[in-house]
């Protein structure tokens, strides 16, 4: 079926497109924000976001939908923002995501629509994320959400548990309360949100904005249990059993760190990432002593790893006022896995990379805190199974140097606690959960979806699985109504 | 006797059954592990590790030296640096691979330690570089798992 576009008013000429440059972010000063824990990007102005959308020239078969996880509909909301209509902007993107605000801010777009964007083949691609940022933060601002909020479903009377509340989840509950069931969130940590509350700081993703999202749902119907740890406070058969949940889903994440397993990683001073951004973003570490969790001021701070995490531990490790923060990374920077903005931003702060370097052993002083870091310096050798060429140790290469604070960041697992309470439920020999691609687990009526089944990945990825699972779960609740 | 004095004095087929009694006893060792273990996720790791070593004591048993063609993995030495985690039941998979992996390279040392002291023998000298490098090859696709598993760098 033909898909009608909205039309646009504010047309322009096709050629005059190609020449309009792709909009600059606005954004704090990096010396004045490298002391702050306030928002970097500032967001597009409505002016700019009108110019950046009148960029995109309405291609006949449009492959920027094709790489977004959750489709949304791309062309037709840049078209709205060039009607200055941001409002029903923002309502197209949420018809595919209920997280746009959350998205715009910390997808990957340059790897996913903006990559495939027609425009992007010759010029800049159309900042489609920035735009989305743009329209979402616009509809915070000036729509109260009564549209969704009033359209409530007749009730089926079906209860369904997710637990986690991060973007899998969430996904999951704004998809299943619209279809009228009984819907409640239960969250292990004292805040909502998962990983987007925990792991991301407050100057990529400001708490406000989660939020909202979460107030939104609350709106909607959605129920919100916290300090509940499913598996320990209550068992999945519990709840469903006891409870009376019809259906439950799993959007748990991969919060559990990994360690390199060397020498020295149990010293005072030696972190998990997880550790020290719960501590910082949870725990408003930054903002000790009026909260009530301390975070060390290093002298020298180094982040262990090459990724999204690792640049965020990095500039937070700035932010708390170190006086030197280093990225020590095995391979070289074109194999970083970390955003290219992210790593700008990271430069720009101040923050030194130590790329090809390996450390071996933690060294500590009598205290049993860490004062220096042993490390190897490696050569890139042929490509390895992802394509990224292999570092190799370099003989002989051995260095010492000082640092007062070690953060590993270095990827993280699967939490065994649903596996070791649950054993009907089949995990792989990560301990992810086993579930085919709707979500559906070995267990009846259990479903899973995110990191938890995928190992770690991004938010939209997780939203995108949490949206199979929603459709796969609603069908399972019609099928067990008509039995 | 030293292991090198008493390998002179063996015939080959007595070389090859101590080589297959190493392997059942890695067999051996493993498939406890895996019977020990306290969650499933380390089981499946464990019995990935009873099928490799069986593997390879079954493709001992049939070997033919002639057929052998040298084409030594490269030594990654990703897990040469880490801490030898001790065999327990409640094991984690990514210290499962850096035992197995650490097991793995010591053997293969005293394999080519063995291929190199035989120099002068054709066929024991191969005999113990194929060893050396199956060993090897092992090493190989455990830190080829344990990078893509451990070192996502996330």
């Amino acid at each position: 079926m033909k898909r009608e576009r909205p039309q646009s008013f504010n047309k322009v000429p096709m050629k005059e497109r190609l020449t309009i440059p792709r909009q600059v972010m606005p954004e704090q000063d990096a010396t004045v924000r490298s002391g702050n824990f306030l928002e970097v990007n500032l967001g597009l102005t409505p002016e700019q976001a009108v110019v950046e959308a009148q960029r995109c020239i309405e291609c006949k078969n449009p492959t920027c939908m094709d790489g977004c996880p959750v489709n949304i509909k791309i062309p037709d909301f840049i078209q709205l923002i060039c009607n200055e209509d941001f409002i029903g902007a923002a309502r197209k993107i949420k018809e595919d995501n209920s997280l746009p605000a959350i998205c715009g801010r910390v997808c990957p777009q340059e790897s996913q629509c903006e990559e495939v964007c027609v425009m992007g083949r010759r010029f800049e691609p159309v900042a489609i994320g920035r735009l989305e940022r743009f329209v979402a933060d616009y509809a915070m601002q000036h729509d109260d959400g009564s549209e969704e909020i009033i359209e409530k479903p007749t009730s089926t009377g079906q209860k369904v548990a997710i637990v986690g509340s991060g973007p899998a989840g969430l996904a999951v509950a704004s998809d299943l309360i619209k279809e009228g069931h009984e819907v409640t969130v239960f969250e292990a940590l004292h805040e909502f949100g998962g990983v987007l509350v925990y792991g991301i700081p407050e100057f990529r993703l400001p708490k406000v904005i989660l939020r909202k999202e979460v107030a939104t749902l609350e709106a909607m119907g959605v129920k919100f249990v916290k300090n509940f740890i499913v598996g320990r406070t209550m068992t999945i058969q519990e709840l469903m059993a006891d409870e009376g949940y019809d259906a439950v889903f799993l959007g748990l994440g991969a919060g559990l760190p990994r360690f390199m397993n060397i020498p020295g990683e149990n010293l005072n001073g030696v972190y998990s990432a997880n550790e020290f951004l719960t501590r910082s973003n949870l725990m408003r570490g930054y903002e000790f002593p009026e909260w009530d969790t301390p975070l060390y001021r290093a002298k020298h701070a180094i982040i262990v790893g090459g990724g999204n995490t690792a640049m965020d531990a990095v500039r937070t490790a700035k932010r708390l006022g170190a006086d030197e923060a280093s990225i020590v990374y095995r391979r070289s920077e074109e194999e970083m896995p970390a955003r290219n903005e992210e790593i700008h931003h990271a430069k720009e702060e101040g923050v030194k990379f130590m790329n090809l370097v390996n450390p071996i052993e933690f060294i500590s002083d009598d205290q049993g805190s860490v004062v220096a870091a042993k490390c190897l310096r490696m050569e890139l050798g042929e490509p390895d199974e992802s394509g990224r060429r292999r570092p190799m140790p370099m003989e002989g290469s051995e260095f010492v140097m000082d640092v007062d604070m070690v953060v590993i960041a270095v990827g993280n697992g699967s939490n065994p606690l649903i596996s070791q309470t649950t054993p009907e439920i089949e995990t792989n020999k990560w301990g992810n959960i086993v579930a085919d691609e709707d979500g559906r687990t070995s267990m009846d009526g259990v479903f899973a979806g995110g990191d938890i089944v995928s190992g770690g990945a991004t938010v939209i990825l997780a939203m995108g699985a949490g949206r199979k699972s929603a459709i796969a779960i609603n069908e399972y609740l019609k099928a067990k109504v008509r039995s | 006797m030293s292991l090198k004095d008493q390998i002179n004095s063996m015939d080959m087929d007595v070389i090859v059954e101590m080589c297959i009694n190493q392997e059942q006893q890695a067999i051996d060792l493993y498939t406890l592990a895996r019977d020990q273990a306290k969650d499933e996720s380390s089981r499946q790791k464990f019995q990935e590790l009873v099928d490799m070593e069986t593997v390879h004591k079954v493709s001992l048993s049939n070997f033919e030296i002639e057929n052998y063609i040298e084409l030594p993995p490269a030594d990654l030495k990703v897990t040469d640096y880490l801490i030898e985690p001790e065999l327990k039941g409640n094991m984690t998979t990514q210290e499962i691979i850096i035992l197995a992996a650490k097991r793995e390279d010591k053997t293969a040392r005293m394999y080519q330690d063995l291929a190199d002291h035989f120099h002068f023998d054709k066929k024991l000298n191969t005999f113990f570089q194929m060893m050396a490098d199956e060993e090897l090859r092992h090493k190989h696709d455990l830190e080829t798992e344990y990078e893509n598993e451990f070192l996502q760098e996330g």
